[in-house]
């Protein structure tokens, strides 16, 4: 009885301010689109980043002969030097390191030559042009830091070089887009949230009647109000649903049938992780008409 | 049922109050008439027994709760325990009779093979039995305030409040409406109605509570209106209503023909209180009101309705 009551006035309500629910559906549709691209491009970089991570190494040039730099007063790191910093390696970052490979010159020279047979620019480089290093690969690599602090400076060691700067332009770039977009979200929400107090309080002005008869016969709170919660929320709820869908169409069509078919090397987002994120989309959207319609009945509706 | 103890009500600061010091005490199955000019406090009255206003000093008791001390999710609580009636009546446009009355139960949460047998029964005892599709547009205004008397009355509460009942009937019209209000009393409820109508207040003999500027300048058991000139100075003196049955035929009043339709439903609403009479022979039961002046109040009433027929035929004369 109740509920086919409440439900019934919810239709009602929701016909009688139709233009005004349609506008808080494409709201909270753009919005949620807004969060829902944010927290996709976040997903992306994190997919970049644990599957290229994977790939990159620092590396610790060791000092050639005639560097400026000034640990590398004493000319070219000796054998001490070298067994040095391997003991350092071995002791002090035991627990960051996963493997330690020494570069020599030599090995140097010979991946050098195969990547540029013909001598690089024209210049004929020598072993002797070559530089040893160290290429450590770490267990996480976001402790780069660590190991350049301990190795920075050390006698021997001309520069410590973190391989993951490469990729730092395009994850700047992608976490750049990815708060834009959560930014343009955050406007569009508190228009969401405006619009939804808005229609919310339309509402309750046109039935005014009806609640003050409510009011007097002994209506609970509750009852007098939820008609209109429940309003705003599946006005809501309709438009966290077509930003899921849309957000759907977007990575289906643009990312898994085009961009994945033109660039293939890179993992990319996929509909799995639009599901993943469709929770979130809602969950705000629900919240986001809870907390308009608290806001409004209580000033409009308290008995 | 309802206490008022020292109760004053002031809207705006430094405002003259529109309650001051009101003390006042009506019992269980009473029947109360509030009377006084516009501004005298009536309207604040009923409202604090609602506790749609919080007096701003006093206490007031309803139904053995003290209203000062009422938490506010606990007033829905109050209220289902109050009927109301207004002058406009404030009916529902878009719902049916049937409707305007099931939606008192539906938001209150009553089962709904609860309403499917409480709607008609309260709906026959006003009178409205098979004009239950009808909209509120349809009806006279008599019939809509049956109406709106069934929806204040279908929850069965313990009291009845009624702002100015008759203000926008017909005498003959109000004189149903009275009846049925007193048919309700009846019941065991108590009944509180504001009204101008000093030819009702009359013709009821009831107790009269006068209101002037905020305090009670009068409490009387049986009592009449009282004097119009000093209750409503602007109206003047009309002699046949302050001493009903001395100089009848000098009454200078509108006539108006009341809607048959009201007539009508005046006379189901009779008739459906005679066959609930057959059906209960004498039985004292719970809902019979303490009062003894039951049985008398009907006969006042039938006493009054010939008294207008005999008006009536006196003008016609």
């Amino acid at each position: 009885m109740r509920l086919q009551f409440v439900l019934t006035e919810v239709l009602q309500g929701l016909r009688r301010n139709l233009s005004m629910v349609v506008s808080v559906v494409l709201v909270t549709f753009v919005s949620l689109t807004f969060v829902g691209a944010a927290a996709l491009l976040q997903t992306q970089v994190t997919k970049l980043k644990g599957d290229w991570y994977d790939l990159v190494e620092v590396s610790v040039f060791l000092c050639p002969d005639g560097s400026t730099a000034p640990t590398c007063a004493d000319g070219e790191a000796t054998e001490e030097q070298i067994e040095a910093l391997e003991k350092v390696i071995d002791s002090e970052l035991s627990q960051i390191v996963a493997t330690t490979y020494f570069e020599s010159k030599a090995e140097a020279f010979e991946a050098f030559s195969e990547l540029y047979p013909d001598g690089y620019q024209g210049t004929q480089l020598t072993e002797d042009d070559m530089q040893a290093s160290f290429r450590l690969k770490l267990v996480d690599p976001e402790q780069y830091q660590v190991v350049d602090d301990v190795l920075e400076g050390r006698a021997g060691v001309e520069v410590v070089e973190d391989q993951r700067e490469v990729f730092e332009p395009l994850f700047l770039a992608l976490g750049r887009a990815s708060l834009l977009a959560a930014g343009l979200a955050g406007v569009m929400l508190l228009a969401a949230v405006l619009l939804i107090t808005t229609t919310i309080r339309l509402s309750a002005v046109s039935r005014r009647r009806e609640t003050g008869i409510m009011r007097l016969v002994g209506a609970s709170n509750l009852f007098v109000q939820l008609p209109f919660m429940l309003e705003g929320a599946i006005a809501a709820l309709v438009g966290a649903l077509l930003a899921v869908g849309g957000l759907w169409l977007g990575v289906q069509y643009l990312v898994t049938d085009w961009l994945q078919d033109s660039v293939d090397w890179v993992a990319y987002v996929d509909v799995g992780d639009v599901l993943l994120i469709a929770p979130l989309l809602v969950g705000i959207a629900v919240l986001l008409a809870v907390v308009s319609s608290v806001v409004t009945l209580n000033r409009y509706t308290r008995v | 049922m309802i206490r008022f103890e020292n109760v004053s009500k002031v809207y705006a600061r430094g405002a003259r109050p529109a309650l001051d010091d009101v003390s006042v005490d009506v019992s269980r199955g009473e029947f109360v008439f509030l009377v006084g000019a516009s501004g005298s406090g009536k309207s604040t009255f009923l409202r604090l027994v609602l506790r749609e206003e919080r007096p701003t000093g006093g206490t007031v008791y309803v139904a053995g709760r003290d209203l000062s001390r009422l938490s506010s999710w606990k007033v829905p609580s109050l209220r289902r325990s109050i009927g109301v009636v207004f002058q406009d009546f404030r009916l529902l446009p878009g719902k049916t009779v049937y409707e305007n009355v099931a939606f008192a139960l539906q938001v209150i949460g009553k089962p709904r093979h609860t309403i499917r047998t409480t709607v008609p029964e309260v709906l026959e005892m006003v009178g409205l039995d098979g004009k239950e599709k009808r909209l509120p547009h349809e009806l006279s205004g008599g019939e809509q305030q049956r109406v709106a008397i069934a929806r204040a009355f279908v929850n069965r509460p313990q009291i009845l409040l009624a702002d100015e009942p008759t203000g926008n009937l017909d005498p003959t019209t109000s004189l149903g409406i009275m009846r049925l209000l007193d048919r309700i009393n009846r019941t065991g409820t108590t009944v509180v109605m504001a009204t101008h109508d000093d030819e009702i207040v009359n013709e009821m003999r009831k107790r009269v509570v006068e209101l002037s500027t905020g305090s009670v300048v009068r409490d009387e058991r049986d009592a009449v209106y009282g004097e119009r000139e000093s209750i409503l100075p602007q109206v003047g003196q009309t002699p046949v209503l302050d001493a009903p049955g001395r100089g009848a035929r000098a009454v200078q009043r509108v006539q108006v023909s009341p809607e048959p339709a009201d007539l009508e439903a005046e006379r189901a609403a009779e008739a459906a209180a005679a066959r609930a009479a057959a059906q209960e022979p004498a039985a004292p039961s719970a809902t019979a009101a303490p009062d003894s002046s039951g049985a008398s109040a009907d006969e006042v009433v039938q006493q009054v309705l010939r008294e207008h027929e005999r008006v009536r035929a006196g003008r016609e004369a």
